[in-house]
């Protein structure tokens, strides 16, 4: 065999693209069919326990069950924030984000600080965001029962 | 838990990622051999005389390197054990029903699976002798073997 | 409580060449030179090992159940092995396993292979499906945050911060210069730490192109043997003197008063008598994702207060050469084929007790070292290695 084509090395190149289901179960389902139906955010906590956001069943720390149920937000404080340069696939689709784009942490009204909201933010100039900075959800008007019903957070003008 | 089951419901979702696999040096040795000369190439260990298909860098026994010992085998081999696939899913070489089967080509110590094209499926059966047909095109993986078919 | 019923030692290592692009080798053949050079070190043969565990990250290669084909070159053939896959301490993870395999009584030698092939698959996607689908993979972006930085330069001012990031990332450069094995040796010059700082490409926040752990192929293997073989062996080993394993839920979002890193030292330290971590370990291979990761997680490991940490860096008491060593392999920074990664920094800790790490052995004698492990939510895997062997039924829980 000549030796050009011993030097050739095979490489297969794909993009692996599998459907999937997941299901909600009851406490998470809740929480969407909350944004699908009434645009409330609603939180969970176990009695006398720190809020959970996204709710979940148990709260780890504790391990009691997450019974109460609390409408947090709309409105909120920004607790930390990234601005991403990186470009990454988006999981879900493949397609690469666009970018910068800002991911932040809000504590909502009413959530105390144990369970941050984690979102998109939408801000006209990056480099002025800052922690401490009141937010406000803004829902999609077309809402489907996932988290993208929250469009995204936007800052609140100081009055 | 006392929950309200109908609260519960199914989000449809997707996996997207690219990736990319490499055959390395002797995998693409292995493949370029069956794409450009429509050759079947195998290794040979010297310590116990094993030859392997498809090739491998190492004995997984002795640790001992193949990768120099290169050896041709069939085109011609005999079906070992076949299955018939008849049902439908995204991901198929061809329109079922079709027959995958182990193929132990001469020369070889283990078969291999592949495709046999044998026209009806109740003509199959275990020992028949079978030949490699060839991709007219260049294809980069196993199916640079077509298919294999019965020779009479 | 916590007890060993019997010693367990590392007696040799092995790692693959680690580069941005292996496409010369398969995944087995890979790993193959890694077990190879191990069973070298160690002065054995295949025939003597009773099990094999394998580890890498789910979803990197998109290959299901690599263990099982990769056993054509791991070694595993006609053996017991199991595959072990817990995120970015999957490396030791394996090395927790082979340690409790070995000290149970249930195996006399176990051989530990972690491996990453990170050019075949999309690393940040790949980690970014770690998310819960529901609420946080159409926002993470892999392991990329700023806001460890942030917080550094809230703490201590953008200047002073800015400047001990990067100067942490220039020691962990000279250090990979001395590695042959290293992946990235870049070369950095410590006149232009300000311009790196300020040039270097961002890619969230303050956490640019230059602080972040490079994306490697690689793999590395490591042969844990009882006290018995070990000592039939005659070369002096690494004894395996404890580990611990810190977990916490699966929101990134919820910050608890201690990190992982702080709750894992200090049952480590009160287990083991180690009252004052800078005088009484030599050496410390962390997991390090990115220098502004590493020089926080510094005063979290070495239970610091303050600035101490920053003044560690600053004094260059981190280097090879200073009074507390830091990665003298090079760290993750160097080096980063995940599924490896912690594995290499039990590896590396175990050659410099073992004084067999060559152009990077620490100078001064090393009696203890620590090696630690990152991965998933924040959550923290160390491992205590020893010249002296361990007193057995030591060790109970405080």
């Amino acid at each position: 065999m000549p030796d050009d084509k011993k030097a050739e090395l095979i490489v297969s190149r794909q993009v692996l693209s599998i459907p999937q289901r997941f299901a909600t179960g009851p406490i998470m389902g809740r929480f969407l069919a909350e944004l699908l139906d009434n645009r409330r955010i609603m939180a969970v906590r176990a009695p006398g326990s720190r809020c959970l956001l996204p709710p979940r069943e148990v709260d780890a720390v504790t391990m009691q069950e997450a019974v109460e149920w609390v409408e947090v937000g709309p409105e909120g404080t920004i607790r930390d924030f990234d601005v991403v340069y990186y470009a990454s696939p988006d999981p879900l689709t493949g397609e690469t984000r666009d970018v910068p784009y800002i991911i932040c942490w809000v504590d909502l009204d009413g959530a105390g600080e144990g369970a941050p909201l984690w979102h998109l933010l939408d801000a006209p100039d990056p480099g002025k965001v800052r922690c401490g900075m009141r937010v406000r959800a803004v829902f999609n008007d077309e809402r489907c029962g996932c988290m993208e019903d929250i469009r995204h957070f936007e800052i609140i003008e100081e009055t | 838990m006392n929950h309200d089951q109908q609260s519960c419901f199914v989000i449809e979702g997707r996996m997207a990622l690219p990736y990319q696999y490499f055959a390395g040096a002797v995998g693409s040795r292995f493949i370029v051999a069956l794409r450009d000369d429509k050759k079947i190439l195998a290794v040979r260990g010297a310590k116990n005389g094993t030859t392997f298909l498809p090739p491998r860098q190492t004995c997984e026994r002795t640790f001992e390197s193949l990768e120099d010992n290169w050896v041709e085998v069939g085109p011609d081999g005999t079906v070992t054990g076949f299955t018939v696939i008849r049902y439908r899913e995204p991901y198929q070489p061809q329109e079922p029903p079709y027959v995958l089967a182990l193929i132990r080509l001469d020369g070889a110590d283990a078969p291999i699976v592949h495709l046999v094209e044998c026209g009806e499926v109740a003509s199959m059966r275990v020992g028949m002798r079978v030949r490699a047909v060839f991709a007219d095109d260049p294809v980069d993986n196993i199916l640079a073997i077509r298919h294999f078919t019965e020779v009479k | 409580m916590k007890r060993k019923r019997r010693n367990v030692a590392v007696i040799g290592s092995g790692m693959s060449h680690f580069s941005s692009h292996r496409e010369e080798v398969n995944q087995p053949e890979m790993i193959h030179e890694a077990v190879v050079e191990a069973l070298d070190d160690a002065g054995m043969t295949l025939d003597e090992v009773d099990c094999v565990l394998h580890g890498n990250m789910e979803l990197f290669e998109m290959v299901h159940q690599p263990d099982m084909w990769h056993a054509i070159a791991s070694g595993v053939w006609g053996k017991s092995g199991l595959r072990l896959t817990t995120g970015g301490t999957t490396g030791i993870t394996l090395a927790c396993a082979a340690d409790n395999l070995v000290a149970s009584g249930l195996h006399d030698v176990v051989l530990a292979i972690g491996f990453e092939k990170l050019q075949e698959g999309h690393t940040t996607g790949g980690i970014t499906n770690m998310a819960d689908p529901l609420w946080g993979r159409s926002i993470q972006t892999g392991a990329l945050t700023g806001t460890t930085a942030q917080a550094v330069i809230d703490e201590f001012g953008e200047e002073r911060a800015k400047h001990a990031a990067m100067k942490m990332r220039i020691i962990m450069d000279e250090h990979a210069m001395l590695n042959e094995k290293a992946h990235r040796r870049l070369g950095l010059d410590r006149q232009f730490i300000k311009e790196m700082a300020d040039n270097s490409p961002p890619l969230v926040g303050e956490l640019r192109m230059l602080h972040m752990c490079s994306q490697s192929d690689g793999a590395c293997a490591v042969v844990f043997a009882s006290e018995e073989k070990a000592e039939a062996l005659g070369a002096a080993p690494a004894w395996v003197v404890d580990h611990e394993t810190v977990h916490r839920e699966e929101t990134l979002m919820f910050s608890p008063e201690k990190t992982t890193m702080r709750v894992a030292a200090e049952r480590m330290f009160t287990r083991n008598g180690i009252t004052d971590p800078r005088r009484d370990i030599d050496v410390f291979e962390m997991y390090d994702p990115s220098a502004w990761w590493g020089l926080d997680w510094l005063r979290e490991f070495l239970l610091l207060e303050g600035d101490e940490h920053l003044k560690m860096v600053e004094n260059d008491e981190i280097r090879i050469d200073g009074a507390f060593p830091l990665n003298p392999s090079g760290g993750v920074q160097a080096s980063n084929p995940i599924g490896a990664t912690a594995l290499v920094r039990v590896a590396e800790a175990a050659m410099q007790v073992r004084g067999v790490a060559g152009g990077h052995q620490v100078p001064k004698p090393v009696r203890r070292a620590l090696a630690s492990g990152f991965g998933g939510t924040l959550w923290t895997v160390l491992m205590l290695l020893s010249r002296e062997k361990p007193v057995l039924g030591g060790h109970c829980d405080a």
